[in-house]
């Protein structure tokens, strides 16, 4: 029995994305805190328009399971006529989700007591440009954005106040959005600069960084996808953790997003994974910075933001698809999108390798979803909407289906690196080696691009949000080990072909199914991806703390008593 | 486990360093344990990161293609972690006076912890490890003087004979060396649990059937069961300990043969994403060229430097 999450004490954006609950548009500001005294009178002007993760009730929610194109494991419950979400609604949803993080520099800033500062881990405390080595970002350092070379002195950041946006039929952002931040800059102006909002993102050194789902044009309206600039829907495999989800919701997405036990049924993982204060995977509450009422129910976040090389993704994939329609005797288009899934380990819309295994088991799984579509058939589309998370490795040890070095398998590689992977099922170790480097994503696209033209350098990419308890335990290790190195994949030094760092040896090893055999059309050969540019390139960020609503009212109000 | 096992020696030594008086160097005076530390600490590392990649200065020990891993330790004093744990109650009623400190060991000097694991010269392991100490010293007689000079009796040092000397009475058993180089289980026989269970279990036995034919009284037979039972589980633990004393078997994997297996590899990595497009007529020939040009039998051929973290081919990133 695990007690309910006191959900009006928690931030909003953690629980669930805000991407995905209908804010598809979204600014970020960074603030420098110049005088204590104005610095936590702001955060008590804000404090009031926090948005927590208390249920709310959202008028304008479409019909469940036809209302996206892939039916989504949250609407197999609404069709149920069960809620997805714990807790009673007594809110209506905003038109725009206001919340605030700060860095450690951002704490000192306000008066947080050194007692308190001093029990704060040490990636936090170094900040993400101390850890540029650990992560892979040193040889990007230059590139970053303005805001995160000049932070430093009277420049460096100390508050995040991020607004989520809901969207008008046209494409843009709701006025609300403007008037919240113009609240912003008119805090920052009577404070008579105590905060200062600063200014440096992207070519144009905005005073924020404006963020939107990349969009698409149906029947003359409009809607938000979960696309990102290469073309990939993201966002299917988040973690799945005790008390986020009601009991029913919890029992359908734990299985894909919660932990594999030894005899292979899923459980969501501890809130302590995820929220600080409460029992981890390591079956502790893990030290915090006291008091502990400062730390529970706050949590981490690592703000990056990453840069797509939308030009040179293209490129690469076509070079690579001409040879691999060669080799295989397949046509261009279906080797481009069979080359891009085994890079991705999921096909363009999201479709796992595992769960289609080949280009025509892709169309046909499209074919039923389709059908299903047509016909309204919710008890299929529930059902196919389960496939997008319901798989593990155990199957697919060589990675003959889905590389082992794929983007996914990286990631979140699931029960495949247990020390008795792929064992008999029954005596596996689950994922028990993964169980504590799992971090909630969140996030979304920044710019634009024309996809008729390509573009290298251009402002487009993805703000992506890693949230967890641990960032060294979980986001650092992910990044390190698992994204810039190989070797718990058996792979070497081969860094992840999305996101990892390349060089003139970067490649990607598709292995091919030892049981095809030979032949001429290629089948039973592996295919080598070799000499891969560089895709996605940091153009900086920061370590942040989120706060507890009880911990923002002590920063706030200056009264955190850690004796 | 003894030191020598699987193939591989596991040298471990424990080096006492007289720490008395000061060093006078560059105008500054320091306790010697502080030169045997700026010592190790500017003692170039293995070329085994892109940081040590960039500073290009080869560890000593990469001179020798007969040494797989080494680290040097400076032991100060082992941590005193507190008073033994003990139950406050039984404290209390054996009258223990927690004022009254207990004793706690320490060291008379620092050591210095020297653990080289290496290739021994004949594959017997005959002859070490001696002979790779004679042989490091006549690799990096300077390296080795800055580091040890200031260990108890370095003074009778002259030569690579008078080192191995030297270093030879702090040896001490490794008992858990690290074997990292079979691919799989090696073949090990184990001691037949069957048999381990036979001879208590007969010694136990034997005298009870003994006394049930009234070959003697039931008391005499319990007795001599329970003693030939302890005999036994005695042979056992004898046993165990034997085989358990017998080195792991060789995995025939000295430093130029992973060296070797690195590079092909990396090469062949290479040439079969080059292949990829290749006419298949012509891949019997590239293949060819491939053995011709790598020859994978040959270890003097070409090959990985050792301490180093990749090949560089032609064309390679840098």
């Amino acid at each position: 029995m695990s007690a309910a999450l006191d959900l009006a004490d928690i931030q909003g954006g953690i629980l669930r994305a805000y991407g995905r609950q209908g804010f598809p548009k979204a600014r970020y500001l960074f603030l420098n805190v110049r005088d204590p005294a104005g610095g936590r009178a702001f955060v008590e002007a804000l404090r009031p328009k926090i948005t927590t993760a208390a249920r709310w009730k959202n008028p304008d929610r479409g019909e469940p399971l036809l209302r996206t194109r892939n039916p989504r494991v949250k609407d197999v419950v609404r069709a149920e006529g069960v809620p997805d979400y714990p807790g009673e609604v007594q809110l209506m949803k905003p038109r725009v989700a206001i919340n605030i993080a700060f860095t450690f520099f951002g704490l000192a800033a306000l008066q947080v007591p050194t007692r308190t500062l001093r029990g704060m881990p040490d990636e936090y405390i170094d900040g993400m440009e101390q850890r540029a080595a650990l992560l892979g970002d040193d040889i990007w350092l230059d590139k970053r954005d303005a805001i995160w070379r000049n932070s430093r002195g009277e420049a460096r950041v100390h508050i995040l106040v991020s607004l989520n946006a809901e969207m008008n039929p046209d494409g843009t952002p709701v006025a609300e959005l403007e008037a919240e931040t113009q609240r912003v800059r008119d805090l920052c102006a009577a404070s008579e600069g105590g905060v200062a909002l600063l200014k440096g993102h992207g070519p144009d050194q905005a005073e924020y960084q404006e963020m939107s789902a990349i969009l698409r044009e149906e029947n003359g309206a409009i809607w938000p996808t979960n696309k990102e600039h290469f073309g990939l829907s993201d966002g299917f495999g988040d973690p799945v953790f005790k008390g986020q989800l009601s009991g029913e919701a919890e029992r359908l997405r734990v299985v894909g997003g919660g932990k594999i036990l030894p005899d292979q049924s899923w459980a969501p993982l501890a809130t302590g994974e995820f929220l600080l204060g409460h029992a981890d995977e390591a079956q502790e509450i893990p030290g915090a910075a006291m008091p502990i009422e400062f730390s529970r129910n706050g949590t981490f976040m690592a703000y990056r933001k990453l840069h797509e090389d939308v030009r040179a993704f293209a490129d690469y994939l076509d070079e690579q698809a001409a040879r691999y329609a060669r080799l295989f005797e397949v046509d261009h288009a279906q080797s481009r999108e069979t080359v891009q899934a085994k890079l991705v380990g999921r096909w363009s819309d999201g479709v796992p390798l595992i769960a289609a295994p080949t280009f025509t088991a892709w169309q046909q799984f499209n074919a039923e979803l389709a059908d299903a579509h047509k016909r309204e058939d919710k008890p299929k589309l529930a059902q196919i909407a389960l496939k997008f998370t319901d798989f593990t490795y155990r199957g697919d040890p060589s990675g003959a289906v889905c590389p082992v070095t794929s983007h996914l398998r990286r990631g979140n590689p699931r029960d495949m690196i247990g020390p008795r992977f792929p064992a008999d099922p029954k005596t596996g170790d689950g994922s028990v080696l993964v169980n504590r480097r799992r971090i909630l994503r969140r996030g979304l696209p920044y710019g634009r691009y024309d996809p008729a033209a390509p573009s290298a350098d251009r402002e487009h990419g993805i703000i992506f949000l890693a949230i967890c308890t641990s960032l060294f335990r979980q986001f650092e290790f992910v990044q390190q080990q698992w994204i810039q190195y190989g070797l718990d994949f058996n792979a070497g030094s081969d860094t992840c072909p999305l996101v990892g760092n390349h060089d003139a040896d970067s490649k990607l090893v598709i292995a091919a199914d030892p049981a095809d055999g030979g032949g001429s059309s290629g089948a039973g050969r592996p295919f080598i991806c070799d000499r891969m540019p560089q895709f996605v390139e940091p153009r900086g960020g920061d370590y942040f703390f989120i706060p507890s609503m009880t911990a923002l009212r002590m920063i706030g109000m200056g009264i955190v008593d850690p004796t | 486990m003894p030191s020598f096992d699987g193939g591989h020696y596991f040298f471990t030594a424990l080096v006492p360093v007289c720490n008395r008086g000061i060093v006078e160097h560059e105008g500054m005076k320091s306790s010697p344990i502080h030169m045997v530390r700026e010592a190790l600490e500017t003692l170039p590392t293995a070329l085994q990161s892109h940081a040590a990649e960039e500073v290009g200065i080869q560890s000593p020990f990469a001179r020798s293609t007969r040494t797989h891993f080494c680290r040097l330790v400076v032991l100060d004093q082992p941590f005193y972690n507190g008073r033994d744990r003990a139950d406050a109650l039984l404290s209390a009623l054996e009258g223990t006076d927690l004022l009254k400190a207990q004793a706690h060991d320490v060291l008379a000097c620092p050591y210095l912890l020297v653990m080289i694991d290496f290739d021994p010269a004949d594959p017997s392991g005959s002859g070490e490890p001696r002979a790779y100490l004679e042989h490091l010293w006549g690799l990096m007689a300077e390296e080795l003087r800055a580091v040890f000079t200031y260990c108890y009796d370095f003074s009778q040092v002259r030569d690579a004979a008078s080192f191995a000397d030297f270093l030879l009475p702090c040896e001490v058993e490794t008992t858990m060396p690290f074997n990292d180089y079979w691919p799989g289980a090696p073949p090990l026989t184990s001691i037949s649990t069957l048999l381990l269970a036979a001879l208590p279990l007969t010694g136990l036995v034997l005298p009870l059937v003994g006394a049930a034919m009234h070959r003697w009284s039931w008391g005499m037979g319990v007795l001599l069961g329970i003693a030939l039972l302890i005999l036994g589980l005695v042979v056992d633990y004898f046993l165990i300990m034997r085989r358990g004393g017998k080195p792991f078997p060789s995995a025939d994997v000295p430093l130029p043969r992973v060296l070797k297996a690195l590079y092909l590899q990396q090469a062949f990595t290479r040439f079969a994403a080059t292949q990829q497009d290749g006419d298949p007529a012509a891949a019997g020939a590239a293949f060819r060229g491939f053995l011709d040009a790598h020859r994978p039998d040959d270890l003097a051929g070409p090959t990985q430097k050792p301490a180093v973290i990749r090949s560089l081919f032609p064309g390679a990133a840098s």
